[in-house]
C-alpha cells in the first residue's frame, strides 16, 4: 500500500480517502515467496517438445529426402528457408558406416571433404547468384544430396566397384546426386539457366566421395 | 578514447580528432568506394592513415608493457588493485581497436564481391570457349581477343585435380610427406597461379599487352587439354598413345596460347622469350603429369596375374579388350571376398 501511494500519486489523488497506515521508514516486504510448486508445474508445462526445440522436424526431414530421391520432381524454392542440419548429419554418418562395412574407416574424409566442398559451393554461389545465399543453406542441400552416394557405398560393400559396371553406376549416382543439387539450387536462387554450370561443381565433389567409396 | 588512454598516450591528442575524422568518412559500412567530397583536406591516402594507425596501436602496445611493468611493480609495492585495473582497460581499448582495424581491413580487401563479374556467365559462352581453346588462330597482326572470366578456368583446375587424384588411386600412389588430396590440389593450383605470375612477369617483361586476369582465363582454358589427353591416358596404358596425345592436343592447346600472345607482342625476341618460355612449361607440365602418377600401374598389372611373374616389368602393356570369362568371377567380388578366397585355396 505504502508502494502504491508512494510511486501513484494520481491513485493517491483519486483515492484521497485512504488512511495513512503504512510505515515510511521501515522497508516493506516486497517479495512475498509463492509456493514453488505451481511455478515449477507451469514453467515444465509450458516448455516445447524436445525435438521442437532442438529444430528437429521429421516431416520436413522426410519432405527433403523425397525431392532428392525423386530427380525429376519440381523442387519448391521454400523448401530451404530453413537451414536443417540434422539430416546432412545423419546422412554423413550412414555414408561413413557403410564405408565402414566395407572396411574402410574414413570418417574423417568424409567430414573433411563436406566441410571443404560446402566452403567452396557457398563461395561460388555467392559469386554466381544476384541474391546471396548463406553456408547453413548450401551445407544442408550438400548434405540432403548425399543420399544417393550412401546408396553406391552399400553397394560397394558386396561387389567391386572397380569394373565397367561400377563405373557405370557410379556416373550414374554422382550424376544423381548432382542433378538434385543443382536443381534445388537454382530453384531457391533463382538461378534459371545455369543449372548445367552450377551442377559441374557439385559433380565434382561427389566425385571426391565416389572416389573414396571406390577406392 | 583520448580520455582513458591519456596517462598512456598523453601526447598523442593530435591524433584523436584526425582518428575520429577518418571513422566518419567511411560511408556504406566499408565500401571500397570513398566519396571524395567528404574527404577531410588533411588526411592523405587511406594508406597514410593506416600508417598512423598502425603507429599509434604500436605505441600504445609499448606503453601497455611499460604499464604492465608499472603494475607490476605495484603490486610488489601493495597498490595492485588501481593498477592493475588501469592496465586492464588499457589492454582492452586495444584489443578493441585491433579488432575493429582488422574488420575493417577485412570488410575492405577480402570482399569477395570483387570476384562477381568474372562469374558471369552462360553455359553456351562456357561450351563455345572450351572449343576455341583447341583452335589455334593464325591471326596475329592485331591482339586477339581474351575472355576475361574464372568460372571456366577455376572449373577446369578442378577437373584437373579430380582427375590427378583418379590416377592416383588407380594407380596406387602413396605419397609419405603428405595427402593425396593435398598434392593433387597443391601441384594443380601452384601451376595455374605460379606459371600465370611468371608469364605475367614475363609479358610485362617483353611489353606485351596483357592483363593478369587475362593470363589466369588464357592459362586455365588451356588446360582444357591437359584435362583430356590425362584422362584418356590415365585409363589407356599405352606409351605411343600417350605421346602423340601429347603432342596433339597439347599441342594445339599451346598453340592457341602462343598465337594469342604473339599477337599482344612487338618484337621477335621479345615473342620468342615469351612464347617459348610458355611453351615449354604448358608441353613440359604434361609430361610431368602423365610421368609421376601412373608408372606403377605396370608393376601392379603384372603381378596380378599370378605368382610366377618377376616384380616389375617396365614395358608397355596391353589391356586385353574382352576379359576372359573364367577371370570374371574374381574382378567382380571385392578386396575383401578375393583375399579371403585366397586364404582359404592356399590352406
Amino acid at each position: 500500500m505504502i508502494m502504491e501511494e508512494v510511486e501513484d500519486p494520481i491513485t493517491k489523488m483519486i483515492q484521497p480517502q485512504q488512511p495513512y497506515t503504512g510505515q515510511i521508514f521501515q522497508p516493506t516486504q516486497t517479495f512475498t515467496p509463492t509456493t514453488p510448486q505451481p511455478f515449477y508445474g507451469n514453467s515444465f508445462e509450458d516448455e516445447p517438445p524436445l525435438l521442437e526445440e532442438l529444430g528437429i522436424n521429421f516431416d520436413h526431414i522426410w519432405q527433403k529426402t523425397l525431392t532428392v530421391l525423386h530427380p525429376l520432381k519440381v523442387a519448391d524454392g521454400s523448401i530451404m528457408n530453413e537451414t536443417d542440419l540434422a539430416g546432412p548429419m545423419v546422412f554423413c554418418l550412414a555414408f561413413g558406416a557403410t564405408l565402414l562395412l566395407a572396411g574402410k574407416i574414413q570418417f574423417g574424409y568424409v567430414y573433411g571433404i563436406s566441410a571443404i566442398g560446402c566452403l567452396g559451393m557457398f563461395c561460388l554461389l555467392n559469386l554466381m547468384s544476384m541474391t546471396g545465399v548463406s553456408f547453413g543453406c548450401v551445407a544442408s542441400v550438400l548434405g540432403y544430396c548425399l543420399l544417393p552416394m550412401i546408396l553406391l557405398s552399400s553397394f560397394a560393400v558386396i561387389f567391386s566397384l572397380q569394373g565397367m559396371v561400377g563405373i557405370i553406376l557410379t556416373a550414374g549416382i554422382i550424376g544423381w546426386c548432382s542433378f538434385s543439387a543443382s536443381k534445388i539450387f537454382i530453384s531457391a536462387l533463382a538461378m534459371e539457366g545455369q543449372q548445367l554450370l552450377v551442377a559441374y561443381p557439385c559433380a565434382l565433389l561427389y566425385g571426391v566421395f565416389a572416389l573414396i567409396s571406390v577406392f | 578514447m583520448a580520455t582513458t588512454a591519456t596517462p598512456a598516450g598523453g601526447s598523442r591528442n593530435g591524433t584523436g580528432p584526425e582518428w575520429g575524422g577518418f571513422e566518419e568518412n567511411i560511408q556504406g559500412g566499408g565500401s571500397a568506394v570513398i566519396d571524395m567530397e567528404n574527404m577531410d583536406d588533411t588526411s592523405g591516402s587511406s594508406f597514410e592513415d593506416m600508417g598512423e594507425l598502425h603507429q599509434r596501436l604500436r605505441e600504445e602496445e609499448v606503453d601497455a608493457d611499460a604499464a604492465a611493468a608499472e603494475e607490476e611493480d605495484g603490486e610488489f609495492l601493495g597498490m595492485k588493485g588501481f593498477k592493475g585495473q588501469l592496465s586492464r582497460q588499457v589492454a582492452d581499448q586495444m584489443w578493441q581497436a585491433g579488432k575493429r582495424q582488422a574488420s575493417r581491413a577485412f570488410s575492405l580487401y577480402a570482399n569477395i564481391d570483387i570476384l562477381r563479374p568474372y562469374f558471369d556467365v552462360e553455359p553456351a559462352q562456357v561450351r563455345s570457349r572450351l572449343l576455341e581453346s583447341m583452335i589455334p588462330i593464325k591471326m596475329v597482326n592485331f591482339p586477339q581477343k581474351i575472355a576475361g572470366e574464372l568460372y571456366g578456368p577455376l572449373m577446369l583446375v578442378f577437373t584437373l585435380v579430380a582427375i590427378l587424384l583418379h590416377g592416383m588411386k588407380t594407380s596406387d600412389t602413396i605419397i609419405r610427406e603428405g595427402t593425396l588430396m593435398g598434392t593433387a590440389i597443391g601441384t594443380c593450383f601452384g601451376y595455374w597461379l605460379g606459371v600465370s605470375s611468371f608469364i605475367y612477369f614475363l609479358a610485362y617483361l617483353c611489353n606485351a599487352q596483357i592483363t593478369m586476369l587475362q593470363m589466369l582465363a588464357l592459362l586455365g582454358y588451356g588446360l582444357f587439354g591437359h584435362c583430356i589427353v590425362l584422362l584418356i591416358t590415365y585409363n589407356i596404358h599405352l606409351h605411343a598413345l600417350f605421346y602423340l596425345f601429347w603432342l596433339l592436343v597439347g599441342g594445339l592447346s599451346t598453340l592457341r596460347m602462343v598465337a594469342v600472345l604473339v599477337s599482344r607482342t612487338v618484337g621477335p625476341t621479345q615473342r620468342l622469350l615469351l612464347c617459348g618460355t610458355l611453351a615449354a612449361l604448358h608441353m613440359l607440365f604434361l609430361l610431368y603429369l602423365h610421368f609421376a602418377y601412373h608408372k606403377v600401374v605396370e608393376g601392379i598389372l603384372d603381378t596380378l596375374e599370378g605368382p610366377n611373374i618377376p616384380p616389375m616389368q617396365r614395358v608397355p602393356r596391353d589391356i586385353p579388350a574382352v576379359l576372359p570369362a573364367a577371370r570374371l568371377p574374381a574382378t567382380v567380388l571385392n578386396t575383401t571376398v578375393k583375399a579371403v578366397e585366397v586364404t582359404l585355396r592356399s590352406h
